[in-house]
């Protein structure tokens, strides 16, 4: 890594990037209806303009030296006491610089898109003001120069996740899945408060600086136990295995807030934290195994459950978990994957942001119904989001060309290079996503209607289409950032050198076999439902696809894992609480009295169970006091 | 044997034997009043240990104040003559934690003060001229104490006090119908 | 025999304490004489003026408090002995009156009654007759309620600032009595309140026993009530040990009755929930702070020789009452039982601290403790605020149910409420993230990492019921005949927008207030 420069020039407003679309935020949520006519238009002038900067600030960046591409912005001390200082400092490297022009385009595109989606909405403008809340806390995040502002950032943008999950909250799922996500994600911020935590005591700095500076140093124990609490607060917001539960119930938000937080953007933010983190996982193979192993998990599990939904959102949130896997996964692979894994996640983020409001699009004619079983022949219908899809579809599966052909091929080889069976679950899962891509487009768009009478599927208007092109062509274009390895040569100042690995077998036999197995995929797809009628309901399915329909009972393996005993644990403290004391009283008092009479009288009474709690605890006290000297 | 000793000692018999009968008597208001010869045997013994002013505290609280409210509270509550109830089955459990309270209590003070000799007549001069004598326990000694070293403890003590005698008005006294014209007049402004 | 020597008593550096029990001797004389008309303005008025000259004198004290020669702190002994106006006791003394001005609005609040205060008009009626209602029609009610929170907080005062044990005891008793008075006070419910302030005296007063039965033993172990004296006494470790730590335990037992940890909580729920909410408040902030002082205080400066005996008790403590705050609160249907368990559940996250570090280069265990309880104390009186707003035709809506859709009626007092329940949860940009920050940063940097590991866990247990509210709040439908909420007088108002604007201040900018913590350094002996 490269020596952090302080900001001048044109780099000082980088503050603005994060400040335009809060203020935007608080203009909306405190502004009240006073705001209702202009609110989505400012709404969506506060990401744009963000972005505009962005790419200023880009071009400047690249018109530096190599050396030079790392700056820095002390904005004020959060706090300062003893030797603890943590600074609100921002960080602006090719790294950052990347996910800014991610967040703020998507961003900006799917704003636009949500003035027509949610033209209807009587609470539009709350809507943008939790959206520009979205930007601004992913943006914190990414520009944070250390892991206190980032975990800011890491909670804006899961509070703004949960408030957009249940905005719906007429629907009593939406604020359900609201809720779990929110708790899921509670136990991801627990692995980084503790990572924060011992970075603290360890090395008395939260800086990426000051963190990767002592890093080597520190012990064994101590790396290996940063590297798996970062790993865990990465699980959590990036829904990887085993916190993956939340992903599929947020899809109860509406659909541009499914694109541009539930695929495109937030979800990612583990793969960034394990990237930014990079300089931990370096020195600690258990942990850097175990993000490969996470990462591995997901992306079968994942590719899993997208094949057997019907919920055409369901579908991409499968997909999406599988995808970032991918990610994940690279990440883990260290140096020789960090370039990989951020160039799969801003095709991703393109190719994915696109599915998402194909989606939108498609259910917005079908009076929001979600079941593909009743889709059908829609291509003639909705052209442009046919069209704009099949764009989508084709980087997804890595159609040679494409976006996410040129992405994925970079993780498998990475994969194969480091492990030939890591390498071939890659392989696997590109056809099995392959499969249920082409499911989702022929159950949607091909074969014969299925719709109900009264359904009349329409195109979607401009505002809504206009973003789908643009994103389709980033669907298509998005490889030229590999092209000569810029990328990674990019990226170098933040993550450094990029590695080079011997593979087994030569480069283009690879991608023959990747592309061998995606058609096999494809193919099969097309045998199962392009050929025969699809079912309006669903047929019992296999074992694996009534597993796969629920979730891989990811929310029964939590239940017995953690909400059980939770309960369990509850219910016995309350008992304490309540009746444990006074059953105590109770039993002293019978013992005592031994008469029936006395244990009813001692029931009466709740201050003298409280009393005998209290001379219980004095009794804990000095006998823990006594102890302590005695042991 | 010093003359003091044989009284203390005398003082010290009455004392148990007298707190014998306020737990033995089936009669409430005899127990009431063997509590008087307690608590003034007691305060025989704080004279005899040179502690006048405790003694006579423990004269007026005690015997003045606490032994006649707790005789209204008897005489408000039950009839006098009622030898009822004195006994009960907890006897086993009170006389357990009586029992207890003095171990504990005897092993406290022992321990915390065995072997601590206050030499009551000694003169300047063999303490070495340190310090002058001071009469521990004595009315003049406890007075210089509480208005100097616990002055401030004194002062917040009557504190208490108010506000305690605050508190009781708040929770009995009703309001009288002058002051109830008056709210009536104000409408509760 | 000697001439009598008259003491020394430091009357400039104890002003803030005189001012307020001077008031509240004045208040009483004016509860005498005035006409009962214009009382509840005039006492109102006066007990504000009051507070606010002792927090203007506390201000000027602090700002003359000269460093200890040979010593790490600032300040000085002051009244012969009996209190140390240090640099915690005077950061203590600011924010216990600037909460008590708060609180002391609250208590005037009378809008949202419809003319009269939350108080009962005539105590000594009985709940249901005639004459209770008699006495609300006419709008007669207790203005002695204001001269009784000047002594309480007078208690308040002197608890955390007292350099002796007696001096303490006295103090403990005199924050005590009026609380004990003021929680069976309520207007509305008036059985569950006095069953309330029953329960608190007997058990307050239990307590009191154990803290009185320490001294005892701690003095045949020292031989002297003064911190110092006590302190030389373990240095040197004359007496039995066994008494000492029978003493300490004891005396223990009493300070945590009175901070609410377990297993001494149990009358916590029943007290916040029965007291007058204005009252359940200030309970939460102002005595949580002074009985937390005093715990700091005679540990560090009278047991802190002896801490590697101690440590361990505090760390059980500080687990099981963590736990029975953070765990039990799930299952709470009624809000101020709720708060109530959450307050025992900051409770434990404020021992998490005081089982941290005392010295040290980072920030200490005292400082950590005393920012905790600045922006606890904000939140808290906010949160029970709210609570007096909205209301059934009954009183108080606290059964949450009720409080079903509100974000929907009437957003902007959901939206507060639920932004204090994110600071409680420990959300960044509120306070309650910077200060669960630095308590757990004390107690890390002190060793005392599987407590904080623990404390992390029981934080996101935590988390979960305080984001239940909000759900219940902003997504689910309104209950029909549902709760109204009241426009409150300007008294309410202005204390919530303190409340409000004081807990992210010290979320987004908690420099100068911790600045301030520090700067009141160790404490003097």
């Amino acid at each position: 890594m490269t020596e952090v420069l302080p900001a001048d020039g044109v780099f000082g407003l980088s503050w603005l990037l994060v400040a335009v679309p809060a203020i935007s935020a608080v203009v909306l949520l405190v502004g009240g209806r006073r705001t209702d006519r202009w609110g989505h238009l400012l709404g969506t002038a506060a990401p744009a303009f963000a972005f505009v900067l962005g790419v200023v600030l880009f071009v400047a960046l690249l018109g530096r030296g190599e050396q030079e591409r790392r700056v820095g912005q002390q904005l004020w001390t959060w706090f300062e006491v003893g030797g603890l200082r943590a600074d609100f400092g921002l960080l602006l490297d090719p790294l950052s610089a990347l996910f800014v022009l991610l967040i703020t385009g998507v961003g900006s595109l799917i704003h636009v898109y949500s003035i027509g989606y949610m033209a209807h909405d009587a609470r539009r403008r709350r809507f943008f003001g939790y959206l520009n809340l979205f930007i601004a806390a992913m943006l914190m995040l990414v520009l944070a120069d250390n892991y206190l502002a980032l975990f800011l950032g890491w909670e804006g943008v899961g509070l703004a996740s949960y408030l957009l999950i249940g905005f719906w909250q007429h629907k009593n799922s939406a604020a359900v899945a609201a809720k779990k996500a929110f708790v899921v994600n509670r136990v991801g911020d627990m692995g980084m408060v503790l990572a924060i935590m011992l970075m603290f005591a360890t090395f008395g700095s939260v800086t990426f600086e000051g963190v990767a500076a002592g890093i080597e140093d520190a012990s064994g124990a101590t790396q290996t136990a940063l590297g798996l609490l970062l790993l865990l607060g990465a699980c959590g917001k990036s829904a990887q295995v085993p916190l993956q539960s939340w992903l599929l119930d947020a899809m109860e938000g509406p659909t541009p807030v499914s694109a541009l937080i539930h695929a495109a953007t937030m979800v990612t933010a583990g793969v960034y934290l394990v990237v930014r983190s990079g300089f931990v996982y370096e020195t600690t193979e258990v942990a850097s195994t175990a993000v490969v192993l996470v990462g591995l998990v997901t992306l079968v599990v994942g590719a899993i459950i997208g094949c057997a939904k019907d919920d055409i959102k369901k579908v991409l949130a499968g997909s999406t978990m599988s995808q970032i896997g991918y990610m994940m996964l690279a990440a883990g692979l260290g140096p020789a994957g960090y370039a990989f894994a951020i160039f799969h996640l801003i095709t991703h983020g393109f190719f994915k942001a696109n599915l998402f409001l194909g989606a939108g699009s498609v259910m917005h004619s079908m009076h929001d119904d979600v079941d593909m079983r009743v889709y059908g022949g829609l291509s003639r219908l909705m052209p442009v989001t046919f069209v704009t899809f099949a764009m989508g579809y084709l980087a997804i599966i890595g159609f040679p060309g494409f976006a996410g052909f040129w992405s994925k091929d970079k993780v498998i080889e990475a994969a194969f290079a480091d492990n030939i069976w890591i390498g071939i679950a890659t392989i696997l899962a590109a056809g099995v996503t392959a499969f249920y891509m082409t499911r989702l487009m022929l159950m949607t768009f091909l074969g014969d209607k299925r719709w109900k009478s009264d359904v009349h599927p329409h195109e979607s208007p401009a505002t809504m289409t206009i973003p789908l092109v643009v994103l389709a062509v980033a669907s298509v274009l998005g490889g030229v950032l590999i092209l000569g390895g810029w990328i990674g040569h990019f990226l170098e100042p933040s993550v450094g050198p990029e590695e080079h690995h011997d593979l087994p077998i030569p480069v283009l036999a690879l991608t023959a076999i990747v592309t061998l197995t995606v058609a096999v995929g494809v193919f099969i797809a097309w045998r199962t439902y392009g050929t025969k009628e699809v079912p309006v309901t669903a047929p019992r399915g296999s074992v694996l696809t009534r597993a796969a329909r629920a979730d891989l009972y990811g929310d029964a393996l939590n239940e017995a894992v953690l909400m059980r005993p939770g309960q369990w644990t509850t219910r016995w403290l309350v008992w304490f609480d309540n009746r444990g004391l006074d059953g105590g009283v109770n039993g002293l008092a019978a013992l005592i009295g031994g008469t029936s009479g006395q244990v009813r009288r001692a029931q009466t009474g709740y201050v003298r169970s409280y009393a005998l709690a209290m001379l219980g605890g004095a009794l804990l006290v000095v006998v823990s006091l006594l102890a302590v000297t005695l042991a | 044997m010093t003359p003091e000793l044989v009284v203390f000692w005398l003082l010290s018999v009455l004392t148990v034997a007298s707190a014998v009968m306020v737990v033995s008597t089936p009669h409430v208001v005899h127990a009431a009043l063997w509590l008087v010869v307690t608590l003034g045997a007691v305060a025989g013994c704080f004279l005899v240990l040179t502690a006048e002013f405790v003694a006579w505290v423990q004269v007026l609280i005690y015997v003045g104040a606490v032994v006649v409210l707790l005789l209204f509270a008897l005489m408000l509550t039950r009839s006098p003559a009622s030898t009822t109830g004195a006994t009960s089955r907890n006897r086993p459990v009170a006389a357990f934690a009586g029992f207890s309270t003095f171990g504990v209590l005897a092993v406290v003070l022992t321990s915390g003060f065995r072997g601590i000799v206050l030499d009551l007549d000694s003169q300047p001069d063999q303490l070495g001229g340190a310090a002058p004598p001071e009469r521990i326990g004595d009315t003049r000694s406890v007075g210089e104490a509480i208005f100097t070293h616990w002055v401030l403890a004194f002062e917040v003590l009557s504190v208490i006090l108010l506000a305690a005698l605050i508190g009781a008005i708040v929770v009995s006294g009703r309001v009288r119908d002058r002051d109830r014209q008056e709210a009536a007049a104000g409408g509760g402004s | 025999m000697n001439e009598f020597i008259a003491p020394t008593v430091e009357y400039a550096e104890l002003s803030p304490l005189l001012i307020v029990l001077g008031a509240a001797v004045v208040g009483v004389t004016l509860e005498a004489f005035l006409p009962r008309r214009g009382r509840h303005r005039i006492q109102v008025v006066f007990t504000l003026v009051a507070l606010v000259a002792a927090l203007l004198a506390t201000g000027w004290v602090a700002a003359g408090l000269d460093e200890v020669e040979g010593a790490s702190g600032r300040g000085l002994i002051a009244a012969e002995g009996a209190i140390a106006v240090d640099g915690p006791s005077v950061f203590m003394w600011g924010v216990l009156l600037v909460f008590s001005i708060i609180s002391v609005m609250l208590f005037a609040e009378r809008r949202i009654e419809g003319g009269v205060s939350a108080f009962a008009g005539q105590a000594a009626a009985l709940p249901g007759t005639e004459a209770e209602r008699e006495a609300s029609r006419q709008g007669i009610e207790h203005t002695e309620v204001f001269p009784l929170v000047l002594f309480a907080i007078g208690g308040m005062l002197l608890f955390p600032a007292s350099n002796d044990l007696l001096t303490m005891f006295i103090a403990l008793e005199v924050l005590s009595l009026p609380l004990y008075l003021l929680c069976g006070l309520a207007r509305r419910r008036r059985l569950i309140s006095q069953e309330a302030a029953m329960k608190y005296f007997l058990l307050g007063a239990f307590s009191s026993a154990f803290f009185v039965y320490g001294i005892a033993l701690v003095y045949g172990y020292a031989g002297s009530f003064t911190l110092a004296d006590i302190h030389a006494a373990v240095d040197n470790n004359t007496g039995s040990t066994n008494l000492l730590l029978a003493g300490m335990g004891l005396i223990a037992v009493g300070l945590l009755f009175k901070v609410s940890a377990a297993p001494f909580h149990a009358w916590t729920p029943d007290v916040y929930q029965g007291a007058p909410t204005p009252v359940t408040g200030f309970m939460a902030a102002c005595t949580k702070l002074a009985a937390f002082g005093a715990l700091l205080r005679v540990f560090y400066v009278a047991f802190g020789g002896a801490q590697w005996d101690w440590r361990p008790m505090i760390w059980v403590v500080a687990a099981l009452t963590m736990a029975i705050g953070a765990v039990v609160a799930l299952t709470q249907s009624d809000i101020k039982r709720m708060l109530a368990y959450s307050s025992i559940a900051h409770a434990g996250f404020l021992l998490v601290g005081f089982a941290g570090a005392y010295g040290g280069d980072g920030i200490t265990s005292l400082q950590s403790v005393l920012f905790y309880l600045a922006a606890y104390g904000f939140s808290t009186i906010g949160a029970f605020a709210v609570v007096m707003l909205v209301r059934d035709p009954g009183g108080e809506a606290t059964h949450l149910s009720r409080w079903a859709g509100l974000g929907k009626t009437s957003p902007l007092v959901a939206g507060v409420f639920a932004f204090f329940m994110l600071a409680f949860a420990g959300i960044p940009l509120t306070s309650g993230f910077t200060s669960k920050w630095t308590v757990f940063s004390a107690a890390w940097a002190g060793g005392a990492w599987p407590l904080v590991l623990l404390a992390v866990g029981m934080s996101a247990v935590a988390a979960y019921f305080y984001v239940r509210v909000i759900v219940l709040m902003f997504f689910s439908d309104p209950v029909v005949d549902g709760p109204t909420v009241s426009v409150p007088s300007l008294f309410t108002s202005s204390a919530l927008v303190v409340a409000v604007v004081a807990t992210v201040v010290l979320g987004i900018l908690p420099g100068p207030v911790l600045d301030l913590a520090q700067q009141a350094g160790a404490f003097v002996r």
